[in-house]
């Protein structure tokens, strides 16, 4: 099953000194468990292109399925559902909450959904991204970048979500770091969920199965790194 | 409730900026409370002196002439009448001579005038006096004492208690006798005042006019002082500084309004980004704008509990000083003036946090996650 299916995607920006077209007529299919580079130069609709499939932003033209649901047309508040449901996100600035200590930034998503024993879990997915146990009751200013990035991991996997969406994860880690999240995304991958990163690093990309390639708002090539 | 753990962690983190805004509302809070609490309190101490005398009218001459005995038993035709006959005057107390008010009175009217704290009270044709209890302290007198008053002795048989200043007669220093004794010590005629009593409060108009019209025909004899006027002026008065005073509690709440505004508009915009991370990762508008109305709420409700209960006790220390008596204080409708206090304090809050959580709450998740 496609677990994103976008069909002749167009997305213009209405500005004041003219219009701005962030994705120009594009189609992509993704399978469930597919592990996915978005590389592209800046402005060319890569951050776009993850935010319609992250439903946090819509499309002029052409139409959107997540986990085989039409999004097109739907409400504010049937798209924040989705966005808590089915769709795990992290930022290349970690964006943690901060007044929230690690393990609470875990369980916030599970509490908004109303997840029985979400501390429990929570305490789970702490050491499954690999993470010490005693940092959970850390505030995010108390962690390093790296482990603010797992703990974003975390975050994103707490609602068993279908798809993770990583815009520049590694892009403001050092490239050590970067390696070990990368590996906590592949390991997380070869677990079964369908991971698409938006990067502009090679090595980031090598580890992922397939690349698109965005041009302008266009989609360039399918290209498969092995 | 997340929203509310989120509220109070978002207060908590810039603290000296939430105490600033919570120091408005106490402000605003306390004035409300403490001046609502006092206006009532005057209005309660007014109120039972009117229950008390605002059935009284006092006839006092028009010119030097006291009221004849004549023109008395025309006014007693009209309600029930105690004539009074008062002269200042040089009296020894226990030795000390000191100037004092003398009211000659009809003995059986003495009771339905004044109480007495202690001893009898002087009967019909009585050649004894009371004291009042000011004089009776003052002078260290009892009961069974005598006091010396032009060439008379006459024996103190009762002491009066306390009564204040009044409208009619002021008797805490002052020597009462029975007419007979005033007769023989000053052989004076007529009366200095009369005063009158009717059924009914709603009567004291009536009798007024009546009384006027009887004696004041030909010229003006008398002039009617109706207590419940004055007592109403008064109570207007206060009614009005009352409300003075709840009008700057409420400038100074709307001032606090304003600041939790400029609080929470400063907080919307600075959490932007935070609101955007919130909004991505499934938080619904209704989320956000629960977390700044908490907010606001819990701002409005610890200032005005510290509001109420600080206005509480600055009515208390006013009472006392002013009043001389906290009883009004915990008089239901004084009380209410804390929970007014509190309400309006939240109402305030809330309604400021309104508009900027409305905006918060609005933002579009991709612009506010741009945000930095
Ligand atoms: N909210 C917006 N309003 C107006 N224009 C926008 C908006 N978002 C993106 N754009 C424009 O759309 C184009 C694509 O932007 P996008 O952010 O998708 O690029 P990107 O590939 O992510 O770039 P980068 O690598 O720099 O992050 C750019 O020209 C950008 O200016
Ligand atoms: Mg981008």
């Amino acid at each position: 099953m496609n677990v994103v299916e976008l069909v002749e995607v167009t997305k213009v920006y209405e500005l004041p000194r003219g219009s701005v077209k962030a994705l120009d007529n594009v189609t992509a299919s993704i399978e469930a468990g597919e592990f996915i580079s978005v590389m592209g130069p800046s402005g060319s609709g890569k951050t776009t292109f993850l935010n319609i499939i992250g439903c946090l932003d819509t499309p002029t033209e052409g139409t959107v399925d997540i986990g085989g649901e039409n999004i097109n047309g739907l409400d504010d508040e049937a798209l924040t559902k989705i966005r808590r449901d089915k769709i795990g996100f992290v930022f290349q600035q970690f964006n943690l909450i901060a007044t929230l200590t690690a393990l609470e930034n875990i369980e916030y998503p599970m509490i908004l959904k109303g997840v029985n024993g979400h501390e429990e879990k929570s305490k789970e997915l702490v050491s499954s991204v690999g993470l010490d146990e005693e940092l959970g009751e850390n505030k995010p200013n108390e962690l390093s970048g790296g482990e603010q990035q797992r703990v974003a991991i975390a975050r994103a996997l707490a609602n068993d979500p279908d798809i993770i969406l990583a815009d520049e994860p590694t892009g403001n880690l050092d490239s050590k770091t970067s390696k070990d999240i990368m590996q906590l995304l592949k390991d997380t991958n070869e677990r079964g969920k369908t991971i698409i990163i938006v990067t502009h690093d090679p090595q980031v990309a090598s580890y992922t199965k397939r690349t698109f390639r965005l041009v302008d708002g266009r989609i360039d090539s399918d290209g498969v790194f092995l | 409730m997340i929203f509310f753990e989120f509220a109070k962690r978002n207060l908590a983190r810039h603290k000296f900026r939430s105490v600033l805004a919570i120091l408005g509302i106490v402000i605003g809070v306390l004035a409300i409370t403490a001046l609502g609490i006092l206006g009532n309190s005057v209005q309660l101490a007014v109120s039972e002196q009117l229950c008390m005398i605002g059935n009284e009218l006092v006839v006092y001459p028009y010119g030097e002439e006291a009221i004849s005995e004549d023109n008395f038993k025309k006014i007693e035709k009209v309600a029930e009448a105690i004539p009074v006959q008062s002269i200042g005057d040089k009296a020894t107390l226990n030795g000390e001579s000191t100037f004092v008010m003398v009211y000659g009175m009809r003995s059986e009217d003495i009771p339905k005038l004044l109480e007495k704290e202690a001893g009898q009270f002087l009967k019909h044709g009585s050649l004894n006096c009371m004291v009042g209890s000011r004089l009776a302290d003052n002078y260290e007198l009892r009961v069974g004492e005598r006091a010396a008053l032009q060439s008379q002795k006459p024996r103190i048989v009762g002491i009066l208690a306390e009564r204040g200043v009044g409208f009619d007669i002021s008797p805490d220093n002052a020597i009462i006798v029975s007419d007979k004794m005033f007769d023989l010590m000053y052989n004076t005629t007529g009366y200095n005042s009369v005063i009158v009593k009717v059924e009914k409060i709603e009567d004291v108009e009536e009798a007024r006019e009546e009384i006027e019209a009887r004696l004041n025909k030909k010229e003006e004899v008398v002039m009617v002082m109706e207590l419940k006027m004055i007592v109403e002026g008064i109570k207007g008065l206060f009614n009005t500084i009352s409300i003075f005073l709840l009008g700057i509690g409420a400038i100074s709440l709307v001032v606090a309004g304003v600041s939790i505004l400029n609080v929470m508009m400063m907080s919307t915009v600075e959490r932007t980004k935070e609101i955007g991370v919130m909004r991505a990762i499934g938080t619904s508008k209704r989320g956000i704008l629960r977390m700044f109305l908490f907010e606001s709420l819990i701002l409005g409700a610890i200032g005005g509990v510290i509001g109420a209960i600080s206005g509480f006790g600055a009515g208390f220390l006013v009472d006392v000083l002013i009043l001389h008596e906290a009883s009004y204080l915990f008089a239901p409708s004084s009380i209410l003036y804390v929970f007014v206090g509190i309400a309006f304090g939240v109402g305030t809050s809330v309604l400021s946090g309104l508009y900027p959580a409305w905006r918060a709450s609005k933002l579009k998740p991709i612009e506010a996650l741009r945000h930095e």
